[in-house]
Order: C-alpha cells, then sequence, then structure tokens
C-alpha cells in the first residue's frame, strides 16, 4: 500500500475531529445560554 | 505578492470583518476582573483544546523551512520531543496549577517562595511573552499576501489585534483562537489530498528528495537534536499553559484538554512537515517554483488550490501567528497589572484601575514587541533568543516549587533566577563573538547556552537551598 493513503488519512481525521470540536463547542455554547435564560 | 482572485481577498477581508465584529459586541460578556482576565474561569473542553492548539501553534512558516530543508526530522524536532513534555505537562502539572486557583507564574512563585521571587519572575515572564517573533512573522505574512512593506502589515495585524484584546479581555483572546484554530486545522489539511494528486505518491518523495530527508533524524547530530529537544522544555514554564489551566471551568478539564491537544497537534505536524517535503520535492523536480524556503510552504499552497480555497489557506496562515500574538499581548499584559502594578506597587489598587491597568499594558506589550521585531531580522534566532534566556531563569524554581515538598528558601529562588539566565546569556553572547567561517556562533566547549544556563540555576539552588534554609532555622 502507498504511504501517502496514511497520509490522506491523516488530513481527514484532523479534519474530522477539528468539525466534532467545533459540534461540541457550538453544544456547550448554546446550552449555557439556555441555562442563563 | 502573490496572484489571488477576488473572492480570496473577500474571504480575507471576511475573517478580519468577523474579528472587528467579535471583539465589537464581547464586551458584554466582561462583568468583572475574573471575566477579563481568566473568561470568569469557565473555558469548556472544546474551547480549552482550541485556544491552547491555535496559540501554541505561531511558527508556521519555520516549520515550514525546516520540513523544506531538512524533511522528516522537522517532525521528530518540533513534534515528538514536545508531545513528551506535553504528556508530562498533562499528568503532573495541570491539574495542580488549576487548583491553586491563581492568576499567572509569578503567582506561583510568591506562592512558593516570597514577593521578590514574583517580581524577578515576572520580568522573565514578560520578556518570555514578547510576541516579537509573531508581530515579525505577521508583518512577513501580509507582505508576501499583499506585497506591502513589513510595516505595514504589522501595524495593521496590531491595530486589530488592540481593538478586541483592550475590549474583551480573554474572553476575546479565546473566542477569536476559536475561529483560528478552525481556519488553521482546515487549511493546513486540505493541502495534503492536493499535492498528492497533483505530485503523486510516496514514490514522488522518494524520486526527488535526498534520502535524509525520509529518515527520522535527516543527518543531524545528536546534540543537534538534542537541542531542540531540550527546547521542548518550554512547556513547563510556558505562560500560555498555565493561563489557560487556570482559566478552565474545573479541575479536570486541563489534563484531559492537554491530552485532546496533543493528538490535534499530532495530526497537523504529520500534515504541515510532509507540505513542507513535498514543497522541496516538487522544487527538485522542477514543478514548483520556491523563492525561499521559510515561504515555501505559501508556495506549493498557491501552486495546488484553486481560488476561495486559496483564500482560507491564506486566512488560516494570519490565523496561526494572529492566534499566538494576541495571546502573548494579552499575557504580557496581565505581567504588567496583575504581577506588578496591583501585586508590588499598588496593593490598594481597585479592579477598575487594574483593568485600566491592563488595557495600557495591552500597548505596551505590543508596542515593544513591534520595536523588537524592526531591529532583529531571523524569526528564528530571536524565538531562541528569548526561550533560552527565559527558560534558563524559570523553569528550576518553579518546578522545585511544585515537587519539592521540604523547606524551600526564597534567596535560592532569586540567585538561581539570576545565575541561570546569566550563565545562559553569557554564554550566548560569548558565542556570537565568535563566530565561525560559515557565520554560526561558536559555544564554549560546544555546549548550547540553554544547557549551562539550566545547568548553574540548579546547581546554585541546590547549594543555596542548603545553606539558607539552615540559616532560616
Amino acid at each position: 500500500m502507498d504511504l501517502a493513503y496514511l497520509l490522506l488519512l491523516d488530513a481527514a481525521a484532523l479534519v474530522i475531529v477539528t468539525i466534532v470540536l467545533t459540534y461540541f463547542f457550538f453544544r456547550d455554547l448554546l446550552r449555557n445560554r439556555k441555562e442563563k435564560l | 505578492m502573490l496572484e489571488l482572485a477576488i473572492v480570496d481577498y473577500i474571504i480575507i477581508i471576511v475573517y478580519f470583518v468577523m474579528l472587528f465584529t467579535l471583539g465589537f459586541f464581547i464586551k458584554r460578556k466582561v462583568h468583572d476582573l475574573n471575566d477579563y482576565f481568566l473568561a470568569g474561569r469557565r473555558l469548556t473542553l472544546p474551547i480549552f483544546v482550541a485556544t491552547l492548539v491555535s496559540t501554541w501553534y505561531g511558527g508556521l512558516l519555520g516549520v515550514g523551512e525546516l520540513s523544506f530543508n531538512y524533511g522528516f526530522v522537522n517532525w521528530l524536532t518540533q513534534g515528538f520531543f514536545w508531545y513528551l513534555v506535553y504528556l508530562f505537562f498533562a499528568f503532573f502539572l495541570a491539574n495542580r496549577i488549576r487548583k491553586s486557583n491563581l492568576y499567572t507564574i509569578p503567582d506561583q512563585l510568591e506562592r512558593f517562595y516570597d514577593k521578590k521571587s514574583r517580581f524577578l519572575g515576572a520580568i522573565f515572564n514578560f520578556i518570555m511573552v514578547t510576541p516579537a517573533p509573531y508581530v515579525f512573522s505577521m508583518g512577513l505574512i501580509f507582505s508576501i499576501i499583499f506585497g506591502w512593506e513589513l510595516w505595514v502589515g504589522i501595524l495593521l495585524g496590531t491595530i486589530v489585534i488592540v481593538f478586541y484584546t483592550i475590549r474583551g479581555g480573554f474572553f476575546a483572546d479565546v473566542y477569536t483562537d476559536f475561529i483560528q484554530f478552525f481556519l488553521m486545522m482546515i487549511g493546513v489539511a486540505m493541502i495534503i489530498p492536493l499535492a498528492i494528486q497533483t505530485y503523486g505518491g510516496f514514490d514522488f518523495l522518494t524520486a526527488n528528495l535526498p534520502e535524509t530527508h525520509l529518515t527520522l533524524t535527516g543527518g543531524w547530530s545528536t546534540q543537534m537534536i538534542l537541542v531542540w529537544g531540550f527546547l521542548a522544555f518550554w512547556t513547563l514554564a510556558d505562560p500560555g499553559f498555565y493561563q489557560r489551566c487556570y482559566a478552565a471551568k474545573d479541575a479536570k478539564i486541563p489534563k484531559k484538554g492537554i491530552l485532546i491537544s496533543i493528538g490535534f497537534w499530532v495530526l497537523f505536524d504529520i500534515c504541515t512537515t510532509f507540505t513542507g517535503m513535498y514543497a522541496a520535492a516538487a522544487s527538485n523536480a522542477g514543478l514548483l517554483t520556491v523563492e525561499s524556503a521559510t515561504t515555501s510552504y505559501v508556495s506549493i499552497a498557491s501552486a495546488l488550490l484553486p481560488p476561495a480555497l486559496m483564500g482560507l489557506f491564506l486566512t488560516g496562515l494570519i490565523a496561526t501567528v494572529m492566534s499566538t500574538v494576541d495571546s502573548f499581548t494579552f499575557l504580557g499584559a496581565m505581567n504588567i497589572s496583575h504581577d506588578l502594578y496591583r501585586n508590588i506597587f499598588k496593593k490598594e489598587a481597585t479592579e477598575k484601575q487594574v483593568m485600566n491597568m491592563t488595557k495600557i499594558g495591552i500597548v505596551i506589550t505590543i508596542g515593544f514587541a513591534v520595536i523588537i521585531s524592526l531591529f532583529f531580522d531571523s524569526i528564528v534566532t530571536m524565538w531562541y533568543t528569548i526561550g533560552t534566556i527565559g527558560i534558563s531563569a524559570l523553569i528550576v524554581p518553579i518546578l522545585v516549587g511544585f515537587f519539592y515538598k521540604g523547606k524551600k528558601s526564597p534567596l535560592a529562588s532569586i540567585l538561581s533566577m539570576i545565575t541561570g539566565s546569566g550563565t545562559s546569556l553569557f554564554w550566548m553572547i560569548n558565542g556570537y563573538l565568535n563566530l565561525d567561517s560559515w557565520g554560526w556562533p561558536q559555544y564554549i566547549g560546544g555546549f548550547e547556552p540553554l544547557y549551562p544556563g539550566l545547568l548553574a540555576s540548579l546547581v546554585v539552588f541546590v547549594i543555596v537551598n542548603i545553606i539558607h534554609t539552615r540559616r532560616m532555622k
């Protein structure tokens, strides 16, 4: 297998975890806002 | 200057508008000094990770330069060694720092020793958090993108950062860090598939790079690798790490957050290292024109990315630097207002006075950085000088404070800071006065200034501590 696939996997993983973290960030943000209201 | 499509300019402008808008509205969140300094100690896990990862990564051009010139060894020296120190920090320091409920590193020094240690520590801390190398990078990036003179980019970036940091304090810092974190990660990741598609897989790299580029050590000597490895100890006295630990919502977040951040750094560093290597291989194969190793990262991006994605990448690049400049600027300002003004010179100061002093501190810190950055012409030299002096002063007193349970002498802490930094400074000056034929400094005994600095600091601490604590009895 070409090692480039691993590199591709690495970049894909970076994008996915970034999106997951962003999702949790907004979830916390909205939850905090609701609690305040 | 790069040739960009209109859409790229629009993306960059939108980014700046977002920063301005955030700076404008964030002020509502600030109710007291705790909000201003530490975002009310309410950082949740995702924002803790985003602000730590993005702040820590200010040197994308430097990393591009190293991977372009030397290949995979960049990952070993700028990645692997650091992960080890981050792990140590996560398991042994992070939660302790949060539990101490303080604000800064000098606060810790006063808790372990006395006011004089706070004062001296604050000065070294201020030197370490000067955003000068990153202010310089910021100017450089603007000059590459728009073809401006260095000072124009520096001035423009500085104005934006001062605006939102003054208004929103640490809140503004961490929320802008989130935008910047997102842009950095996506911007860096998207080059990889295009590089593989355009140039080919690993065969392309092996065919067009010197063999050493693909080895772990890049043909470097063990001492050279260890010197870079030792620089990773910077983390143990890094004010940005401490500040984020203090600001976490509860005592469990710092450890968990650092461990998750390490995951991000690993993925990110692999992308940046290989992009630098692809740039070198493409340049060797005659498929890419690269002006200099420092700007190789931008050259490969500009060759591969279509309009819009290029704009996104460039905003990511600007974001890596700006997220570091704003955090360091704010840390320097807290140094002035909290560590020196409130705790040493004017103890009766009201919250409002301290907040105003922080705002003045923001202007002083970044002003000082702008002046320094116009004098040095290399990012690496600046970073290295600052790091060596700061680390050799602070690491021993801080670590002893955290881990040595016996009686500690304030005198030992002060003398160790002075001799540690003094020794490395002397070593460094002496090295620069004796340049070899290549123009590199020749250090006494061939040792880099950090080693004798740390050794002197440790030896002096131990000896003075033994003698002085006996007398104290």
